[in-house]
């Protein structure tokens, strides 16, 4: 929903570091975009592709990793992905905070990050 | 898809530079987050975050806290909108300090708008802050305030899936208000059902049910929240 607002901010901060390096160019983009997050890959691309327009950016390749959310018991210490409840009545499976091996409370430990890897740069 | 990450340096036109970055974008408004819970601590202020859908009830609850509150505590309110400060005066003229936050065309607050608005309270002068999201059951799941608690409400009326349809910002709910439970019967909402949706997905969340309009309920949110 708020894609274009952090696509924006990182395109600004892609943008601040290829001039830090006197840039002409910046080639490559790698993201790393956590399942967990409300960030619509498809709407990502399409905002990076509308905000690099007339930039030193424009023309660069976007690579998006997705991370897979995991999650850590707080009772028996298990750590991986996330519990789904299946729910065949609604097509939908909701993701729960049950430890899927004990029933205990989980965290969640990994899947919300929204980082910049790395740039590929032309100086 | 898979990115593949390069770090070997490639020769292409010009010369080439892999640099690493490893900027988490929403790790900075985590930060920030932190930053705004260290300085509410400091003057021992309470933050609850109050999250909802447009319409779902949250300004009502927040009157209606504030009124049964205000003998007992200090308190004051940032109100979030994209625009006007309708709500923000609704909730002042229970005569506590109101900061309306307008986002523009912001899904959601962030932290660094709520450290903005914290500027602007004597935060010796109050012990308990009450923090309204704009109307959206999505987005401000993804940006913490720095809040102790958060409520998340919701009404019979968003229909009977609102809650098993957004997942993710019930997780992180301390405490889930089913609102206009008087509405429930012309709505055909199974209220039981609503709160074992929320067990499911968050058995740390307390549950209240109430009617904000009339009041009833109002206690039960308050013992929830531990006030």
């Amino acid at each position: 929903m708020h894609e274009f607002s952090m696509t924006k901010q990182i395109v600004e901060n892609v943008l601040r570091e290829a001039r830090k390096h006197n840039a002409k160019k910046v080639t490559e983009v790698h993201l790393i975009i956590g399942e967990l997050t409300f960030l619509g890959l498809e709407q990502v691309r399409f905002s990076y592709e509308v905000l690099v327009k007339e930039t030193m950016m424009d023309g660069s390749k976007l690579y998006i990793e997705e991370k897979e959310g995991a999650v850590r018991c707080t009772k028996c210490g298990y750590e991986g992905p996330l519990n789904y409840e299946d729910d065949p009545a609604y097509h939908i499976r909701t993701p729960t905070l049950l430890c899927p091996k004990c029933q205990g409370v989980v965290q969640i430990i990994d899947g919300r990050e929204c980082t910049i890897r790395s740039v590929k740069l032309v100086v | 898809m898979k990115a593949q990450l390069k770090k070997v340096v490639e020769a292409e036109e010009g010369e080439i530079y892999d640099i690493e970055l490893d900027t988490d974008l929403l790790k900075a408004n985590e930060e920030l987050a932190g930053k705004n819970r260290e300085l509410l601590q400091k003057y021992d202020v309470l933050a609850i975050d109050v999250m909802g859908a447009t319409g779902a009830g949250k300004t009502t609850l927040i009157e209606k806290l504030v009124n049964a509150l205000k003998v007992k505590y200090k308190i004051a309110a940032l109100k979030g909108d994209l625009t006007t400060t309708i709500d923000a005066e609704l909730i002042s003229r229970h005569g506590v300090e109101v900061v309306p936050i307008n986002t523009g065309k912001e899904c959601h607050l962030d932290a660094n708008l709520v450290k903005k608005a914290l500027q602007k309270l004597n935060l010796k002068n109050i012990n308990l802050l009450f923090i309204e999201n704009v109307g959206n059951l999505i987005c401000p799941a993804e940006f913490p305030l720095g809040s102790e608690k958060r409520i998340v409400v919701v009404s019979v009326t968003e229909g009977p899936y609102m809650i098993i349809k957004h997942p993710f910002i019930f997780m992180d709910a301390d405490v889930v208000v089913i609102n206009k439970i008087d509405l429930a019967k012309p709505m055909e909402i199974d209220v039981k059902k609503l709160e074992k949706d929320v067990e499911k997905i968050n058995p740390n969340a307390k549950v209240a049910t109430t009617n904000c309009r009339r009041g009833e309920g109002i206690g039960e949110v308050i013992t929830a929240l531990g006030l």
